[in-house]
């Protein structure tokens, strides 16, 4: 049988809500390339924790598993996103996403 | 599916094929190896023809066989199955009496002109072409002959079209040979989609295109489907045959070779109609329609056809009118239901016109190719023997009693028009057949009487455009030639024609009784006529009456001393006051153009200016410039800012959000 | 339940200083104290590995990594000197949407009832942190994913592997597919132009 959470799961579900919209917040706001990285590891942080939430209210440990690739995931790209902004660095001196507009239609 | 019906009796017959392939071999040795052969091409196309008219008629048995059939009729002729192709396409070789006669006239007065051509062409740079395109000819008249089937018809209708396009413009330096031969191919392709529709209609009926599964259920068919049928059929006979309003090809295809004009453009290719109408001839003896209208066009052109033959100076042209007329004749003669008598005038016009041709073709020869009749005169003293040609041909084409074979069957078409109830054709075909009579003496005397004309200054005898008559680019070729051409290589096959254009007729001579009749006695339908009004014999008098008229007004204006005397200003007078209408053919050719090409080009005109423009380009310049707008519209949205990406992508996310909110708070 | 209240202010405090700060490197400190409160909530919901994984591979690996690509760019030019904003008005429009989609989350967060999980059987059985063989626990972890979830971990090598190829080409010294040195100049001038040019 399960044993009760000592906290509602609905304010797990707003808490990881509050932070996945500080991080949209971030990316939208920010021109930094740096901090949009950082605010979609909030938001890959915000998903973590309602998988582990519910993992927890479930008792299923599917939950702790896809945690653990998403932070596999998270790891990637942020190596990858960083490798990114070195090279458009290395290319125009300079590291402002509103200046890289090659796909302007 | 219905039974299958088989014309002929099935059998092996190995002759059957060597006459219809060898003239194809004949033609590919001699298109593959013209250079290598030289002169001999000219012996072995003569050749291989020679040996299908052997083989022809070594058929003659097989042919006429009748042997009755568990089904009551009588199965007549040969007929050899080559191949089954779709179902309803079954390929055979068929050989009764009909294809027979036209087998041997083909082989026959094929051969003779051939080895005419020897003589006719000796020199040409062209010759071996020349013999291959006459032995493919040959070939592919013998296909449409003896053809089981619409669609084996319908090829050899086309490949006798291709050979005639080759033949007319064979000598394709002159501009007008390739215009009569564009011409003329035109016009023939007008009728191969003719017969094309009716194979359409006649295998939607019976789901085959075998004739004898055609005529088998003629019977059976819808009066204005079996109307419509015979039409279409008969847009390819008269495209083929010149026949009213398709017949304006003909004269302008004289540009080819004579000989070609005398084979084709007079002895077998113009008279595929006629054999057309005759093998079709359960179907219009099913259709009082189609027989009227047959014989009302084959009137009209025997007429046309004998006036405006008065009106011409080129001596082929002469010949391509009265080959026209008499066509016409023939024509009607088939359609209005008189069988025998049409195939008769096929048969003996064969003979007569092909000799007329040939004829003319000495003199052309001699003449360094002078065609115009009016320089001419007086050859009676330097060719006896091309007048002996001349003269036999034309009185059998005049129809004078017992003297030429033209008389007998001319006879029967115009007696059969009366019988089978048609006064008025009756009436058009005598007074056509004294107008005959009266333009071929014409030529007759205007060509050999009196003085030669050849030194007279061509604008004191009228000629216009003298550069245009006749003398043509290839004489000076001609000129050094012909003086060593083998006489005798032209000249027996002429003497050999006399023979029959003089005697041929009496096959027809004896009504009920005649060899003629008893030939034909299983190939034609034979419904119970009333007597005609007027006897056989009454008619053979009122024919002759009109002829001896012709021939008196001929005499008058063009064989009298007097008219002799003064010939060069009476030629010039006729030429200049000749009537417009004639010298431009009732307008045919105007009236072609203003009806259907400059139609087609206004259509066109029309479809090009605005149509295709306006319409379909325009609808595709609209495709592209919509897709334009909708593309700087989306444009718009592609800043290439990866944050206005990020945000279209929140506002993406949150609508499924509300949408997931609203379906949840709803289910609730 | 106290726990929950100040870890949460804690993460939602640090994830605004991190999105706030113009200065780079507080945002990665901001980031590490998020990670850090992120670690200690797992805890209370018995994910003792996961905590250990987040504060190993997030702080100690993603943060460095971070924090060495601002040491790189800040040498020699300032990265972060700021042009005009291409987007002036993102803002507004920005938080407006964020409201209303943070309000209807509120809303479908509210119908979540705990009875939606009565009827489940746990994988194991719950017991204290740090206990061996209960749920969270590293050895229940372990045991589930090399065995039932052992296709998406081997998947998840392959995700790695790819990642490493991919930053090996990205931040290689030169694109090996660029066929001559003085191609490659050109090439990266040309690229320079039209960066320069801002797209136009």
């Amino acid at each position: 049988m399960m044993s009760p959470m000592a906290v509602p799961i609905a304010d797990y579900v707003g808490l990881s809500a509050v932070i996945f919209f500080i991080g949209v917040a971030g990316v939208i706001v920010r021109r930094n390339p740096l901090i949009m990285l950082m605010s979609i590891e909030l938001m890959f942080n915000a998903a973590n924790l309602l998988f582990i939430a519910f993992s927890r209210a479930w008792l299923h440990n599917a939950g702790h598993i896809f945690a653990f690739l998403v932070i596999t995931v998270a790891a990637a790209e942020a190596a990858i996103g960083l490798a990114i902004v070195v090279t458009v660095f290395r290319t125009s001196r300079h590291v402002d996403v509103d200046d890289i507009a090659l796909m302007k239609g | 599916m219905p039974v299958h019906h088989v014309m002929g009796n099935e059998g092996n017959y190995p002759y059957l094929l060597a006459l219809w392939l060898l003239p194809l071999a004949g033609a590919i040795v001699n298109w593959a190896f013209g250079p290598q052969l030289k002169s001999a091409a000219g012996a072995l196309g003569s050749a291989a023809i020679g040996v299908a008219f052997v083989a022809t008629v070594l058929m003659w048995g097989a042919a006429t066989q009748s042997v009755p059939s568990t089904g009551g009729v009588n199965l007549v002729g040969a007929h050899q199955t080559l191949f089954s192709w779709l179902p309803g396409f079954d390929f055979g070789l068929l050989m009764d009496p009909l294809s027979l006669l036209w087998a041997l006239i083909i082989t026959g007065v094929g051969f003779l002109i051939h080895v005419y051509s020897i003589g006719y062409m000796d020199g040409d740079n062209a010759f071996a072409r020349f013999f291959a395109y006459m032995n493919f000819f040959v070939f592919a008249m013998l296909t449409l002959v003896l053809s089981d089937n619409f669609v084996g018809l319908l090829i050899g209708w086309g490949l006798v079209g291709l050979a005639s396009y080759f033949l007319i413009g064979f000598w394709f330096f002159k501009p007008s040979a390739v215009a009569a031969a564009r011409k003329a191919f035109v016009l023939n392709v007008v009728g191969d989609v003719g017969i094309m529709f009716a194979i359409f209609m006649i295998f939607a009926s019976v789901h085959s295109t075998g004739f004898g599964d055609a005529f088998a259920f003629a019977g059976s068919y819808n009066t204005g489907w079996l109307f419509a049928i015979c039409l279409t059929l008969f847009i390819g006979a008269a495209a083929k045959s010149a026949q009213i309003p398709l017949q304006t090809w003909l004269p302008d295809a004289m540009e080819g070779p004579t000989p070609v004009s005398a084979l084709i453009h007079a002895a077998t290719m113009v008279t595929a109609g006629v054999y057309l109408i005759a093998r079709c001839a359960p179907l219009w003896s099913q259709n009082q329609d189609a027989q009227m209208l047959v014989g009302v066009i084959g009137a009209l052109t025997a007429l046309l056809g004998a006036i405006l033959g008065c009106a011409q100076w080129d001596i082929k042209r002469i010949l391509a009118y009265s080959t026209m007329s008499q066509i016409g004749y023939m024509i009607m003669g088939v359609g209005v239901g008189a069988y025998e008598g049409g195939v008769a005038h096929f048969f003996t016009h064969a003979f007569f016109k092909a000799q007329l041709f040939l004829g003319s073709g000495i003199i052309i020869h001699a003449l360094n190719n002078e065609q115009d009749v009016r320089r001419m005169g007086g050859l009676i003293k330097t060719m006896p023997f091309a007048f002996v040609a001349m003269l036999t041909g034309v009185i059998a084409i005049s129809g004078i009693p017992y003297l030429g074979s033209g008389f007998f069957s001319k006879d029967l078409v115009i007696q059969g028009a009366l019988q089978h109830g048609h006064p008025w054709l009756y009436a058009i075909a005598l007074i056509t057949a004294g107008i005959t009579a009266y333009y071929m003496c014409r030529m007759l005397f205007v060509t050999f009487l009196g003085q030669y004309r050849g030194n007279v200054d061509p604008s004191d005898l009228g000629i216009r455009h003298p550069e245009l008559a006749g003398t043509s680019a290839h004489a000076a070729e001609h000129d050094e030639v012909h003086a060593h051409a083998p006489a005798w290589l032209m000249n027996v096959p002429v003497g050999i024609l006399i023979v029959p254009t003089v005697l041929i007729g009496w096959l027809m001579f004896g009504g009920e009784n005649s060899p003629w009749a008893h030939f034909f006695a299983q190939q034609f339908p034979h419904p119970a006529l009333p007597a005609a009004p007027i006897s056989e014999t009454l008619t053979a008098v009122i024919a002759f009456a009109l002829v001896i008229v012709g021939i008196a007004i001929a005499w008058a204006r063009y064989g009298v001393a007097p008219a002799q005397q003064n010939a060069v200003e009476r030629l010039r007078q006729e030429s200049v006051r000749m009537p417009a209408v004639l010298t431009n053919a009732f307008y045919f050719d105007y009236a072609i153009d203003w009806l259907f090409v400059r139609t087609s080009q206004l259509l066109g005109t029309l479809f090009g200016r605005f149509l295709d423009p306006q319409v379909i380009d325009g609808a595709v310049r609209e495709t592209a410039f919509s897709a334009q707008w909708l593309g700087t519209l989306v444009r718009s949205f592609q800043t290439g800012l990866l944050r206005t990406y990020a945000f279209l992508l929140v506002i993406g996310a949150t609508c499924f959000m509300v949408y997931y909110a609203v379906a949840m708070g709803a289910a609730k | 339940m106290a726990a929950f209240w100040i870890l949460g202010i804690t993460l939602i405090g640090s994830a605004i200083w991190c999105i706030t700060n113009t200065k780079p490197v507080y945002s990665v400190v901001a980031l590490l104290l998020n990670f850090a409160a992120l670690a200690a909530m797992y805890l209370t919901l018995n994910a003792e590995f996961l905590a250990v994984i987040q504060m190993i591979v997030y702080s100690g690996a993603i943060l460095i990594l971070f924090l060495f690509v601002i040491a790189l760019l800040s040498s020699g030019v300032t990265p972060f000197s700021v042009g005009p904003n291409k987007l002036p008005r993102i803002g507004i429009p920005a938080v407006v949407v964020l409201l209303i989609a943070l309000g209807f989350l509120t809303y479908a967060v509210n119908r979540v009832t705990a009875n939606a999980f009565a009827n489940t059987s746990p994988t194991s059985p719950v017991g204290p942190v740090g206990t061996a063989g209960v749920f969270g626990s590293v050895a229940d972890f372990g045991k589930a994913l090399f065995t039932t979830y052992l296709l998406p971990f081997e998947i998840t090598a392959l995700v790695l592997m790819v990642a490493v190829i991919g930053v090996i080409l990205l931040a290689g010294d030169q694109a090996p597919y660029v066929a001559s040195q003085k191609q490659a100049e050109e090439v990266r001038r040309e690229m320079r132009e039209a960066i320069l040019r801002g797209g136009e």
